[in-house]
């Protein structure tokens, strides 16, 4: 029953209990008959034969045998008795029905009176009387036909009673049912509409005063409540975007500030540090010769950090560049890309690095920007390895997640990776200007490359084992 | 004592064949009579099956009398067969009558007269008369008798003119009609 609908249940339902009603009730008149029935039928037979006991008396009392015949012959007008036979005064057989019947299948003389059941059939004795006198005895015998017969009978009426009343009952059932399934049935549609339609604003129809039309009633109570918080999320959100897009607006605007701000801060930084490294190295042409060796130095001193300042500006001028420049993708060739960038780090430097290249896929990318990214990753590489007695840096790509992922591996100074995080952020740097030159911005300029194409970038390390850097670009294939 | 001896084997016999002869004249002697008797017998059973109305009567508490007029041929038979019954709560009685001037509160009459003409004297008498006229002469019920009696195959029978009755008030029991023979009157 668990897949058909709440009418077909509800006229199950109606239909069982009608049939099974239906069944007790007549098991119950069976049950009723069977035992009614008999002695129905011998009150009958005892009253047949009382009306041919008072028929044949005169017969008896003139001995007329030929009329007691005609009497019992009159029994043929009911199929069930079988045999009849009157009896004189003195118990000697009289008259006998039917006429064909042998003496022998007869009792020999009258027995006691009354009726009962005999050899399945029906028999008994009847006194013949004239006022107190008896005149002779009248036996008389059925078969059980007759109750098997009207057992038939009540056995095909209630057949037909029992399909006729669950056909009236089915008939019935469907009008009435619906009262019960209706309402229900409204409400299922309305909410599969609603499922279907996303409309919150159809109410489900009343029908009852029931519990279904409380149902329905709750039903519609809690769409109003969906209705009015649907409303007031959308209202929500569009506020929201409009905050969204308010403020987006302002940071836009606000980094365009600093971006100019720091172009051109950089930019005129620059100026004069150029001119202060260019008198610095007028003053050492022209007075090397004044200057005692600690006057050397500290000139020395004023030189390197007035180019480190230059570097950084550069750096600096360089990363805020970024935030302006559009990306122009292009297929790019990683290994030929990844072979021209080792060219250019290890021209005109001491390396005794060893570098081994995978075959790495392509990806669609800015090509000059990811140039940058390896320029700065191999560099950086070399740098941090360059203390170890036999550095090795490995160039390598796997798939994780259905993304390419390049990285590139040493076995140099490494990190700690409590500080992972802190890589990539400007001017963030884990080892001092003595120990590794640098600006610290080299690893956030890979950061805004790679963040600019959707990608990730990571490392993992290890103080004094080494650091692997990964990448991925969103789009790489 | 299975071995039954041959002197107690014939005595069985003999006892046997002795209560055979004995019931074979007990048979004979009832087909002798039977005619008188069934006859009385008859007579009783129209009591029985008949009504008579209360001024057929004397009084209320007169017997009912079954009477015989001229030579009774019945012997004691009427006698035996109504000792101690009753019709609708009058005792039975028999009364025997020589000639018909005697015959007084009497409701069935036994009319057995030898003379025609005694016969036909008696009938006329006994016309409207509330009793029941029985005889066995064949032109009985021709000449105004009630009921006949006559044998048909070795059978008592017996035949009713019905116009004789109506005349009367008695009715008979149409159970008591179902057997008789109807006579037909040819003068109707």
């Amino acid at each position: 029953m668990k897949g058909t609908s709440i009418q077909q249940k509800l006229m199950r339902v109606i239909l069982i209990t009608c049939a099974i009603t239906l069944l007790l009730t007549s098991s119950a008149y069976f049950g009723y008959q069977y035992f009614n029935l008999k002695q129905t039928y011998l009150k009958q037979v005892a009253n047949t034969g009382k009306i041919i006991a008072f028929n044949s008396t005169a017969a008896l009392a003139f001995d007329n045998a030929n009329d007691a015949e005609e009497i019992l012959s009159s029994l043929k007008v009911d199929e069930h008795i079988v045999g009849a036979a009157l009896y004189n005064q003195d118990g000697k057989l009289f008259a006998k029905y039917p006429e064909n019947i042998s003496v022998t299948d007869l009792p020999v003389k009258p027995q006691g009176d009354g009726y009962g059941v005999q050899n399945s059939n029906f028999e008994g004795f009847q006194p013949v009387m004239e006022g107190n006198k008896q005149l002779g005895t009248l036996y008389i015998r059925t078969d059980r036909k007759a109750i098997h017969e009207l057992f038939a009978f009540y056995t095909l009426a209630s057949i037909v009673i029992l399909i006729f009343s669950l056909v009236v009952a089915y008939f019935i059932s469907r009008i009435l049912q619906q009262s019960i399934s209706k309402p229900i049935l409204a409400l299922a549609e309305v909410s599969k509409s609603i499922s279907v339609d996303k409309d919150y604003s159809v109410r489900a129809i009343r029908y009852t005063n029931d519990e279904t039309g409380a149902l329905t009633d709750a039903f519609n109570q809690m769409l109003s409540q969906i209705e009015h918080q649907n409303r007031d999320i959308i209202s929500f959100n569009q506020q929201l975007e409009e905050k969204i897009s308010e403020r987006t607006e302002e940071l836009e605007r606000a980094n365009k500030e600093l971006e100019a701000f720091s172009y051109s801060v950089s930019h005129d930084l620059r100026s004069p540090l150029r001119a202060l490294n260019a008198y610095s190295q007028m003053f050492e042409e022209d007075y090397a010769e004044l200057l005692d060796a600690k006057a050397m130095k500290l000139l020395g001193n004023i030189q390197r950090n007035a180019k480190r300042m230059g570097r950084l500006i550069d750096d600096l001028l360089e990363f805020s560049k970024l935030g302006r420049k559009e990306l122009v993708k292009t297929n790019i060739g990683m290994n030929q890309l990844v072979t021209e960038v080792m060219k250019e780090v290890s021209d005109g430097k001491q390396n005794t690095s060893v570098i081994t290249v995978e075959d790495l896929p392509d990806c669609l990318a800015d090509r000059g920007l990811i140039y940058q990214v390896w320029v700065n990753l191999i560099s950086n590489a070399i740098k941090y390895s360059s203390k170890k007695e036999n550095p090795v840096i490995h160039i390598g790509s796997k798939i994780n997640d259905n993304q390419v992922v390049y990285f590139i591996k040493d076995n140099g100074a490494g990190f700690n990776m409590d500080y992972a995080k802190m890589l990539f952020k400007v001017f963030q740097r884990l080892h001092s200007p003595k120990e590794f030159e640098g600006t610290g911005i080299g690893l956030a300029i890979i950061a805004r490359i790679i963040a600019k194409h959707g990608g990730n970038v990571w490392a993992e390390g290890e103080v004094d084992k080494g650091a692997t850097f990964f990448f991925t670009i969103s789009n790489s294939r | 004592m299975m071995d039954i001896k041959k002197p107690e084997l014939l005595k069985r016999l003999y006892n046997c064949i002795i209560l055979l002869l004995i019931g074979m004249s007990l048979t004979a002697q009832t087909t002798s009579v039977s005619s008188a008797e069934v006859k009385a017998a008859f007579l009783y059973n129209f009591a029985t099956f008949s009504e008579w109305p209360a001024e057929a009567f004397a009084n209320p508490n007169s017997p009912f009398t079954i009477g015989v007029l001229g030579e009774n041929p019945f012997g004691t038979a009427l006698n035996e067969i109504v000792l101690n019954e009753t019709k609708g709560g009058r005792p039975l009685t028999i009364k025997y009558f020589s000639q018909i001037e005697d015959v007084k509160d009497c409701q069935i009459l036994f009319i057995n007269l030898q003379k025609p003409s005694a016969q036909i004297q008696a009938l006329e008498a006994l016309k409207k008369q509330n009793v029941l006229t029985v005889g066995d002469t064949p032109d009985f019920v021709s000449k105004g008798g009630m009921i006949r009696f006559f044998v048909e195959n070795n059978k008592l029978r017996f035949q009713v003119n019905l116009s004789a009755i109506k005349e009367s008030n008695i009715t008979l029991s149409s159970k008591l009609l179902r057997l008789a023979e109807i006579f037909n009157n040819p003068k109707l």
